[in-house]
């Protein structure tokens, strides 16, 4: 007897709505714990928003579109009135499973038929037969199931459950060790195998698989160079600005993979090519970057090689890539995460010898005082490169963490004051909240945009902001409302580009809200000549 | 007859009668004591007993502007200009009530906020035939689904009962007249400690006269919370939150069917209890009452008149402005 896709439903929406950790913990564990073996692996997967195993790259292929078709289908509502409701909620599973209340046949679900329906839908490549799939099973499920049976296909459930909840929970459900748990989790990149092995206490034998990207460590900012405890005790290597990457390599075959955990490598054939060539096997922690004559180019120069499809041999000549490694966590079958940082350096360096461009080890030294610093710093942006990255002395590889053993050091490129043009409903939790906000500079009695940002305020700022925007829209085209240019933000960002997205010709790199100006009014914002200052300075 | 809308109101221009006027008028029908619906000092006003009580409170009497109230039981009548005026429960607050104008031959029925499920306080809502129905459109989608009364007070009850027993104090959310005063209903019956904002409090003696009692319920202090639920309007949240106390939110309300709600009103837990109908009931609503003719004046309008015309009603959505009173749920909330 199979348990039920319904009882995970509810155990979801429990989870949903409380935002006791403790209590999150404790319902997900019970039910996990009472699970047949079989159906162990699959709630574990599902949990992950993982419908079918073992798929590799090959994606289930559902998106908006496709489920909307279907519930259209399903329901016999007109197009514009699930639009209009999805705009209202904000979530396509959760529109669908609403429109569907009194319209199914409430049918139970059991995990391994929610199972064999995700295989069904993997499996179908034609559209139309996909729709068909997924209008059966709208009208025959729960409502209330349909939910998360949906979510799992969309792959974000958005209800305060993170891998790590899932992870402790496992250890709980099964009681094994919660740093085994995880450790698993990272060496397999598979939870439905580690939950098997937590309850079968095998977790050690589970191996370390190749070619699924381990979680990064992560590194905090540090602010100010005062609060630096023990300055002769760190590592510095200098920050890159390119794309932090993990490489996996196997007699031949290699892989790249980036923090969002994409496939990055036909991107990179030069520098694979390269990678061909290193002994053994290993996972390399480092960054690809632009360039040229001994030093790295604008982050824009490397965007160009992401931007094509195809990377042809003059778009390499054109735009010259590096990979440069600077940590090792895995070695001819050796997980190196908790050997410390000397003992994989030392690997690193030997792994890399003799090898030249497009491959190199990041320089590092140590930090002699806290007044080296700053010279160090300066060094580092003469060098082309963002900032200072700090590792601990004798600090071992805290993967998916974001750990107080790495800081990292960098300023802002500048900021600037700007106002509020126009702002776009979010998504998810915030989906009927003014949380996106593209914002504008002076050019004499104009206001210019010239970008874009979402980040930097609370929940409780956006609230208020939204309500305040809204008494002060002007005109609305779907999620985005135009409004008076009232309300000033300071923006910090990285760096200026060209760009013909605005009309100011001008973008900012990662813009990002330092505060909400309530003290400024927008004749007293900041300049497009400003602006335009800031791009010169930054070809200098 | 002859229905006429603007931003006043909606005026039955034969009888000279106005249905829940947004500014003084010479003869009001006031469906219920919300400050969106009951404003104004209209000469002659026409509501329930508890209406005109509870609106009495917000408007307090003024000898400049003399009025005559004018007290409606539900199901007794009223001659007015030849018209014959009769009120009905409508479940929206304690003595919400629909108007049915019999005039001319033709039965019209003004619905006010109505709720067609039994409330957890107030009379049941009865389906009065019709030839034409004013009705309004809140939770006028498809997504909008609510929980029975029974339903609510178990999530209610069982949320404040698993909050206390961690030692942290449950808050619900709801605005002043009705909500409010309906979950410190449910509390107070099942023996919950109870604190309840004076915003709320101040209607608690009407609604434990008409036989609604809150035992042992006590005013807030937003310093001596611990061991008790309270019970707060919306604004309170980030005052309590501010007293660095485990505090967790419930939001009880027809907006708490989405998800979104949650970050909207702050809470963790999201109650879908409402005092209007549910899009179901509306559609039962309309068919029960076999209304031809449908007038959709709040909400979804031009939405729910698409859906129901797809029915093959003839139904309207009037170009029709209702103040914005951000304290009713009537009011799609931040």
């Amino acid at each position: 007897m199979s348990a039920t896709f319904d009882h995970l439903a509810e155990v979801l929406d429990r989870i949903a709505n409380t935002s006791s950790r403790n209590r999150k913990l404790g319902v997900l564990a019970d039910w996990l714990s009472a699970l047949p073996d079989a159906d162990l692996e699959r709630g574990a997967r599902f949990l992950c928003g993982e419908p079918v195993a073992g798929t590799g790259d090959r994606k289930l292929s559902i998106g908006h579109s496709i489920l909307r078709e279907a519930a259209v289908a399903a329901t016999g509502f007109p197009i514009e009135l699930f639009r209009l409701c999805h705009r209202e909620v904000g979530d396509t599973s959760e529109t669908i499973a609403l429109l569907m209340e009194g319209k199914s046949a409430g049918e139970s679900l059991s995990l391994a038929e929610a199972e064999q329906a995700y295989l069904r839908l993997f499996a179908e490549r034609k559209t139309a037969l996909k729709v068909e799939l997924l209008q059966g099973m709208l009208e025959r499920m729960r409502p209330k199931t349909t939910k998360y049976f949906l979510k799992v296909i969309t792959g974000n459930f958005r209800i305060g459950m993170q891998q790590k909840l899932v992870e402790d929970a496992l250890a709980r459900a099964t009681g094994a060790k919660l740093a085994e748990v995880r450790d698993a989790a990272n060496r397999t990149g598979d939870l439905a195998q580690v939950a098997r092995a937590a309850r079968a206490g095998t977790l050690a034998a589970l191996e370390m698989k190749l070619f699924h990207p381990l979680e990064f460590m992560l590194a905090r900012p540090l602010d100010d160079v005062e609060d630096l405890v023990e300055p002769e005790s760190w590592w510095v290597e200098d920050k890159y600005d390119g794309i932090r990457s993990q490489v996996h390599t196997d007699g031949g075959k290699v892989r790249i993979f980036t923090r969002g955990m994409e496939d990055t490598t036909a991107a990179f054939p030069d520098v694979v090519e390269a990678l061909v060539g290193l002994p053994g096997s290993a996972v390399v922690d480092g960054e690809l970057l632009a360039w040229r004559e001994g030093r790295a180019l604008n982050f824009t120069v490397l965007q160009q090689r992401l931007a094509r499809k195809k990377v042809d041999a003059s778009l390499i000549d054109k735009v010259p890539v590096v990979f440069v490694a600077y940590d090792l966590l895995y070695r001819d079958g050796a997980l190196l995460l908790d050997a410390a940082i000397e003992t994989r350096r030392q690997k690193l360096e030997s792994l890399f010898e003799g090898v030249g461009l497009p491959l190199m080890v990041s320089r590092q030294w140590r930090l002699s005082s806290r007044e080296a610093l700053e010279e160090t710093f300066t060094g580092a942006r003469i060098r082309g490169n963002e900032g200072l990255l700090l590792k601990k002395t004798g600090s071992l590889y805290e993967s998916a963490k974001r750990s107080a053993e790495w800081l990292k050091v960098k300023r802002p490129y500048g900021t600037l004051d700007v106002v509020v043009t126009a702002a776009e409903q979010g998504s998810g939790r915030r989906a009927t909240l003014l949380s996106d906000y593209t914002f504008a500079v002076k050019d004499g009695e104009r206001f210019l945009n010239v970008g874009k940002a979402y980040s930097g305020l609370t929940d409780d700022e956006i609230r208020e902001l939204t309500r305040l925007l809204r008494s002060i829209s002007k005109e609305r085209f779907g999620r985005v409302t135009l409004v008076e240019p009232k309300v000033v933000l300071e923006v910090a960002f990285d760096g200026v580009q060209k760009s013909p997205r605005h009309k100011c010709g001008y973008a900012l790199r990662f813009p990002r809200i330092v505060r909400w100006r309530k003290d400024k009014e927008a004749s007293e914002i900041d300049g497009l000549e400003r602006v335009r200052e800031l791009y010169e300075r930054s070809l200098a | 007859m002859d229905l006429q809308y603007s931003s006043d109101g909606i005026h039955v221009r034969e009888l000279d009668l106005w249905l829940d006027p947004q500014i003084s008028k010479p003869t009001a029908w006031i469906s219920h004591a919300h400050s969106d619906h009951a404003r104004g000092y209209s000469k002659t006003l026409i509501g329930t007993p508890a209406t005109l009580e509870l609106y009495r409170m917000r408007w307090p009497e003024d000898s400049d502007q003399p009025q005559r109230l004018i007290a409606l039981e539900y199901e007794q009548s009223l001659d007015w200009h030849g018209a014959k005026l009769t009120c009905y429960p409508a479940g929206h607050i304690l003595g919400a009530a629909q108007l049915l104008v019999e005039f001319g031959g033709q039965r019209l029925v003004y619905t006010g906020d109505i709720k067609l499920k039994a409330p957890l306080c107030g009379a049941a809502t009865e389906i009065v035939p019709c030839d034409r129905l004013i009705l309004e459109s809140t939770f006028g989608l498809p997504i909008y689904h609510f929980l029975s009364r029974d339903e609510a007070r178990d999530e209610i009850v069982n949320f404040a009962r698993e909050c206390l027993e961690e030692g942290a104090t449950p808050a619900f959310l709801g605005y002043p007249l009705g909500r409010g005063q309906e979950v410190a209903y449910a509390l107070g019956q099942a023996g919950i400690p109870l604190a309840v904002h004076g915003a709320i409090a101040k209607f608690l003696p009407d609604y434990e006269r008409a036989g609604y009692s809150v035992p042992g319920w006590e005013p807030l202090d937003s310093k001596q919370v611990q061991g008790k639920a309270v019970v707060v309007v919306p604004g309170m949240r980030r005052l309590l939150e501010a007293t660095g106390k485990d505090i967790r939110i419930a939001y009880v309300s027809g907006w708490a069917r989405l998800d979104n709600a949650r970050l909207r009103a702050g809470a963790e837990k999201l109650i879908p209890y409402s005092d209007h109908c549910s899009y179901a009931e509306l559609i039962e609503m309309v068919s029960a009452t076999g209304a031809r003719h449908v007038d959709v004046i709040h909400g979804y309008t031009e939405a729910f008149a698409g859906i129901l015309r797809e029915r093959g009603i003839h139904a309207e959505a009037p170009a029709y402005a209702r103040s914005r009173a951000s304290e009713e749920e009537g009011v799609a909330q931040e």
